[in-house]
């Protein structure tokens, strides 16, 4: 039998090394920093003030981490069933169009909240229609979905772009985009914040997803696809349903994205509109470890990075894509990480001599993330 | 010790320098640097140009490669020792010999479980080592501790008398303990030669070209005719196996650790593998050897250690094997493995089966995983109450045979039916509602998902399907006491049914496999190779069961490599070849060595001679 196999339980050490992952990001990218020049702890001060302490910067976290919520429990099922969805940024678009347009439309017409919900089913549709294209090609030509939701992306970029400038344009005003929800109309705020309920969404999508893995047979099924797709065929599992439809959930979550943002922020679609959350929820998922409670700080803890990072270009003069760095470098130690953590169980395991009384996360059919890794390989 | 009786006195036997430069790679102790190597890398400098970086690859590969064949030691020390009466003067001499390792009271807790309880074990140059025990009785785990997967919780081990600590596998091998695990590490698309060089402490530069004569040479004294540069997919399992073992030894084995090695084997590949650990043994080696087969302990051993329940229970050396004769041993080592005598092995009675037919492939064709026909309009009846051995060589069908039956592989021509009713290319889920069963051989590659509990492995099959589905909702409740039922039935060792599947042992692993099958009712039982990797007993509780199936009017189709188990319960033999049925017997009628030479060569006469 594959020994190694046994070593790799899930155990507390995952959240170590993800949180160690993130401290070595910092640290290399502070190097980078003081490398070109700029003071490190001047901008990671300005990072977290921004992010963290402000009360406003604390408000602009908690808005963002609505989308990333909602984008990384759909990626999570994906990733669960072991489907590369790359294609999370052009669903995302698509879903906004179409929320945008549908929320205007019927603004005023009808009472908000089903002005708002139109919006939400409009979104949720954009999304699956542009994953559904992978997940067929996927799955009736075996094609890979990593280069088909990838390419979709640019697909997306242009279509959503033409349409915007075309059938959809907005002809009062001159910048290519869609006819504004009035501000009135927008999604209102939590009582006593000043952010809007979209967040309650958010993690209302995290507890779905939660539950649909701990106690569903679906999501039963998915882990099985997932973590070993010749036991699923064995066992008799439509592995080309599960995987498909698993990559159109994804989508539809990235399309709910979508029109969170146009309802609580934008009220609009603008061309060439990209947050680009696709790349953040990869690191994200996989920071978690592909569980889907800790998608919930860790939520947190990357919109704060893209808030704080936001400010970073005009009071510490550092560019913005420097937290897609520090992401990537997360990623890249998070690798590490899981390495590390491999050679750790044989150490802990001298030290305690109890690998099995490890803590575990979450239900016990959560993959880890090093099983994740390792599909990707 | 036991080659110096049998390999003639002087010269210095040629085998035994190679062999020597072989364990010695990977560790420069000056004494390895032997004069023949010496010689042969001065050879190497006139013949070609190296550059001093290139030199350090070309030195440690000449020493293994270049070196002369050994056929010559290798006949005659293996045909001229026999176990018993080498061993008897192995041990006369083994008083003085120093241990090469000796593990003592060796400890691993795996959370409640006490995988090893003060277990010893010394192992001594020269010697093929027998580790026995029941499912689960911690023999994987020793292994594992002294190949340094797993870090003991007490206990110490010696190496040369001098205690060490192993703590990973490369530390292991650097101490000179190799691990030949059962499922392999070679990697598929590097040929041979560079499998066996990769992670060799050579360097960063190859030069394979060299050494690609040598180790072709190499290759053949281990009964290996392939070539070099041939890429490992194209090879048997068989062959796998002693490339895996080659690249071992390049790494300074003197300890080599095989766990069930002969599980994946076919008889005679079995033979070549033994073959080769006597010729390891003639070189002073030392190997271990897991296995579940009595006979082929008792065949290649010169000790054996008995575990049960993670303690020592009893060591045979060579001279309690002669005095105890064969047979004594045999049932000495099987009282103190289950501790007590097992009920003696019923004998199954056979019968013609006369129920209705619950299986037909007619004419049904099948293309294998590698494009190549892998079934030829093969054709089979069962019949409720019998069970229908297949007999064959692996890799002759019969895998794709039981998968096609399954609904796992689609068929290119013919037709299945169940009871009557057509079912072909009906797919998995369909079929297994229809009461087919179906154990795959492939336990860890499709049988068990890793990283999911017992308890969800046991429900995998029929998740959708009550009491473990309510509509949408899974009853953990449900799939807990079906676990814990699988568990009880067929005393499945697990700390309980939420451990990690992987966690447990090999043929704990393949008992609640077939005790899934079985839960489900199934009215065809497919089986493919099931007691595989399970102790003596547990294989006869198996094959007993699967009698009972069909006694209560199933139909079972047997598959498996071992001819003896097939005759065991077979009602009906069929013998299959290249992916055709080539001649069925009523077991009554079978005539052992007919059903050899078919099983080999598809035809019951030798050629030429007229049957
Ligand atoms: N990593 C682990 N974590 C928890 N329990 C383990 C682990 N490894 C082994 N065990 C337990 O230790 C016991 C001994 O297992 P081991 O694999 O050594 O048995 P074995 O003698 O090799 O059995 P088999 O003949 O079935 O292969 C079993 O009960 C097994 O469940
Ligand atoms: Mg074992």
């Amino acid at each position: 039998m594959n020994e190694r196999a046994r070593m790799s339980s899930i155990s507390i050490l995952p959240i170590v090394s993800s949180v160690l992952a993130i401290v070595m990001a910092f640290v290399i990218g502070g190097i980078f920093l003081e490398a070109n020049g700029k003071d490190a702890l001047h901008a990671y001060r300005i990072l977290f003030e921004r992010g963290l302490v402000n009360g406003d910067g604390l408000t602009e976290t908690f808005k963002k981490m609505a989308p990333m919520l909602i984008v990384s429990a759909g990626l999570l099922i994906a990733l669960r069933a072991s489907v590369w969805n790359i294609g999370i940024d052009g669903q995302f678009m698509v879903g906004a169009l179409l929320a945008g347009v549908a929320g205007a439309a019927v603004a005023g017409s009808v009472p908000n909240p089903l002005m708002w919900l139109i919006a939400a089913v409009a979104g949720i549709i954009g999304g699956m229609l542009w994953a559904v294209i992978p997940a067929l090609l996927m799955v009736k030509f075996n094609l890979n979905e990593i280069i088909t939701t990838l390419m979709m992306n640019y697909v997306a970029v242009n279509v959503c772009a033409w349409l915007v400038k075309g059938p959809f344009r907005d002809s009062s005003v001159v910048a290519p985009q869609t006819k504004q929800i009035p501000l009135a109309d927008r999604l209102p705020f939590i009582p006593g914040t000043e952010v809007h309920i979209g967040l309650i969404v958010g993690l209302l999508c995290v507890v779905v997803v939660a539950i649909l893995f701990r106690s569903t047979v679906y999501g039963f099924c998915l882990d099985v696809v997932g973590r070993n797709r010749k036991a699923a065929i064995h066992a008799g599992l439509p592995v080309g349903r599960l995987a498909g439809s698993a990559l159109i959930l994804c989508g539809a979550f990235a399309g709910l994205a979508g029109a969170n943002d146009v309802l609580g922020i934008q009220g609009l679609f603008k061309a060439n509109w990209d947050p680009g959350y696709g790349f953040t929820a990869f690191a994200l998922v996989y920071l978690a470890r592909l569980n889907s409670l800790l998608l919930i700080p860790f939520a947190f803890f990357f919109s704060f990075l893209l808030v704080g990072g936001d400010s970073m270009p005009r009071r510490a003069d550092v560019p913005t894509y420097f937290v897609g760095m520090l992401e990537g470098l997360m990623l890249i130690c998070f690798a590490v990480a899981v390495y590390l953590e491999r050679r750790w169980h044989a150490i802990s395991e001298r030290i305690r001599g109890r690998p099995d009384d490890r803590i575990e996360p979450e239900s016990s059919s959560g993959p880890s993330a090093l099983e994740g890794l390792e599909i990707s390989s | 010790m036991g080659h110096e009786i049998a390999s003639p006195p002087a010269p210095l036997p040629v085998g035994r320098g190679e062999i020597e430069r072989l364990t010695c790679l990977g560790d420069s102790r000056p004494h390895c640097h032997s004069e023949r190597s010496e010689e042969s890398l001065r050879g190497d400098e006139v013949t070609g140009m190296r550059e001093r970086k290139e030199k350090h690859v070309s030195t440690n590969l000449g020493e293994v490669l270049h070196c002369e064949p050994l056929v010559s030691t290798w006949g005659t020390s293996v045909g001229t020792t026999d176990d018993m009466t080498d061993g008897t003067a192995t041990t006369q001499e083994r008083a003085m010999v120093q241990p090469i390792v000796s593990m003592r009271e060796i400890d691993k807790r795996f959370g409640p479980v006490r995988a090893n309880d003060k277990v010893s074990l010394t192992l001594y140059p020269g010697e093929i080592h027998a580790v026995l025990g029941e499912n689960g009785a911690g023999k994987t785990t020793l292994m594992n501790i002294l190949s340094g997967m797993y870090q003991p919780d007490g206990g110490t081990i010696e190496l040369d008398g001098k205690p060490i600590t192993i703590g990973s596998p490369s530390e292991a091998l650097a101490h000179g303990i190799g691990t030949v695990y059962q499922h392999f590490t070679l990697v598929p698309n590097l040929s041979v030669i560079e499998n066996v060089v990769l992670g060799t402490k050579t360097g960063f530069v190859l030069n394979l070209s060299k050494g690609e004569q040598r180790l072709k040479e190499v290759l053949t004294e281990f009964e290996l005719n392939t070539d070099p540069n041939v890429e490992v997919r194209h090879l048997s399992i068989g062959q796998r196996q002693r490339v895996e073992i080659i690249k071992v030894l390049m790494r300074g084995t003197r300890v080599l650790l095989l766990d069930e090695p002969t599980s994946v084997l076919t008889p005679t590949e079995v033979e070549g593998l033994f073959r080769i650990l006597r010729r390891l043994r003639e070189e002073g080696v030392s190997v271990v050897i897991i296995t579940h087969k009595l006979e082929e302990a008792l065949d290649v051993s010169d000790r054996v250690t008995i575990l049960r329940g993670g303690k020592n229970v009893g060591e045979l050396g060579p001279d309690d094997i002669a005095s105890a004769g064969r047979a004594g041993a045999r049932q000495r080592i099987v009282e103190t493995m289950f501790g007590g005598m097992p009920a003696a092995a019923e004998t199954f009675q056979q019968h013609v089966a006369t129920g209705k037919t619950l299986l037909e492939l007619s004419g049904v064709s099948a293309i294998g995983d590698r494009g190549e026909i892998a079934i030829r309009e093969l054709s089979i009846q069962l019949r409720a109450g019998e069970i229908y051995g297949i007999a064959g060589v692996d890799g002759n069908g019969q895998k794709e045979l039981g998968e096609i039956i399954a609904g796992q592989r689609k068929t290119t021509t013919g037709r299945l039916a169940l009871d009557g009713t057509d079912y072909t290319n009906a797919g998995v889920a369909t079929l297994s509602r229809a009461g087919v069963g179906y154990i795959t051989d492939d336990r860890l590659g499709e049988g068990v998902v890793p990283g999911m509990s017992v308890a969800q492995n046991a429900a995998l099959k029929t998740i959708n399907r009550s009491p473990f589905s309510k509509g949408f909702w899974l009853d953990r409740k449900a799939i807990e006491a079906n676990a814990n039922t699988l568990i009880e039935q067929f005393s499945v060792r697990t700390p309980s049914a939420q451990t990690k599947i992987t966690l447990l042992s090999g043929g704990n692993i393949q008992k609640l496999m077939l005790a899934r099958e079985l839960a489900m009712d199934p009215r065809v039982i497919v089986c493919n190779k099931p007691t595989y990797g399970l102790d003596l007993k547990t294989a006869q509780f198996v094959l007993q069961t699967l009698r009972q199936e069909a006694d209560s009017g199933k139909a079972v189709l047997l598959i498996s490599s071992e001819l003896d188990e097939i005759l065991e319960i077979s009602d009906r033999i069929g013998v299959i070849y290249n992916g055709e049925i080539v001649e069925t017997f009523e077991r009554a009628q079978v005539d052992i060595e007919t059903v050899g030479r078919l099983m080999l060569s598809g035809r019951a006469a030798v050629a030429g001679s007229a049957a």
